[in-house]
């Protein structure tokens, strides 16, 4: 098999995408530990098995994310629906660096805020850098499902950081 | 999506996930560093794949060789031969030509052929073997 990316610096690549890839990771675990374990295992896994193939890479690693995810809660926990899967953890996605504007604080700190489903679809729209296509392939929804719990999400962080700024 | 969506959307790209930790960063920098197993590497499996497959190919045709090439080795001995024939030849007798001594010779021809046939009952075929032949040669003539 050819390898599809032979000049690609993948340490390099890890250190571009490195954050908004744990970010990721953190939405389907339960702890930061959790989401670093996570990160680790579906990067190399990645790197030892897809990264000869073509196209973008970054659907692989997030799939191989999804994948690395749903191994640790079967290993630790029997109950492996899709539902426990999406972490219910509140601080799932209070992992942004810290903002001088306070519309984007109140943003990052909104985050939280939206249901589990809404923020998965978020997360894997911006910084997973997914179709609504690809996040329905992702989830096992239809991209109609991923593009109307999008739309929700835009809504309720409007009126979420509209709040925050006047409070 | 309406505008206001995507000054949300916007807005969101601008904020900055926190990096992995240095311990992240470190063991993937190990796990890349190690050498890869060959039957991990999908061009090692490649390759070896593809040397099974030349194995297997070379393998059938050894097989192939001994099963169907003796019979075949064995079927040319079973050819006996039934009928062997020479017909009469033929001679053309030209006119006579002067040498370069002053002589004179005459140029005759002689052609003729030997046909065999070799017959297999087992089989039932039959080998024919034709061998023409042609020689030319000079008769002198006295002269007086």
């Amino acid at each position: 098999m050819n390898d599809a990316h032979p000049e690609q610096d993948w340490r390099a690549w890890f250190a571009e995408h490195g954050a908004r890839l744990r970010l990721i990771a953190r939405q389907w675990t339960r702890s930061d530990a959790d989401a670093d374990d996570v990160l680790q295992e579906a990067f190399v896994r990645f790197w030892k098995h897809q990264r000869h193939l073509p196209g973008n890479p970054n659907a692989l690693v997030v799939t191989s994310i999804r994948r690395a995810a749903l191994d640790l809660h079967r290993r630790t926990d029997r109950r492996a629906l899709r539902e426990q899967v999406v972490s219910a953890d509140a601080a799932a996605v209070a992992n942004f660096a810290p903002e001088a504007d306070p519309r984007l604080q109140a943003l990052a700190s909104s985050l939280p805020s939206l249901s589990a489903e809404q923020r998965e679809v978020v997360v894997l729209k911006v910084w997973g850098d997914l179709t609504f296509e690809q996040i329905g392939a992702q989830l096992e929804i239809s991209p109609n499902t991923a593009a109307s719990r999008w739309r929700y999400a835009m809504e309720a962080l409007r009126r979420l950081v509209t709040a925050r700024t006047y409070e | 999506m309406n505008n206001e969506d995507h000054d949300i959307e916007s807005a969101l790209r601008r904020l900055r996930p926190r990096p992995p930790g240095p311990a992240v960063v470190s063991a993937i920098g190990r796990a890349l560093d190690a050498p890869t197993s060959p039957a991990a590497s999908p061009s090692a499996r490649g390759i070896i794949l593809r040397w099974s497959a030349g194995l297997s190919a070379a393998a059938a045709c050894l097989l192939g060789f001994f099963f169907f090439a003796r019979p075949t080795v064995t079927a040319t001995l079973e050819y006996q031969l039934v009928r062997a024939e020479q017909p009469p030849a033929t001679v053309d007798v030209f006119a006579p030509v002067r040498l370069a001594d002053g002589s004179f010779a005459r140029p005759v021809r002689v052609r003729w052929s030997n046909e065999t046939q070799w017959e297999d009952r087992r089989t039932n075929t039959r080998l024919i073997n034709y061998s023409p032949s042609e020689q030319f040669g000079l008769i002198p003539m006295e002269t007086y």
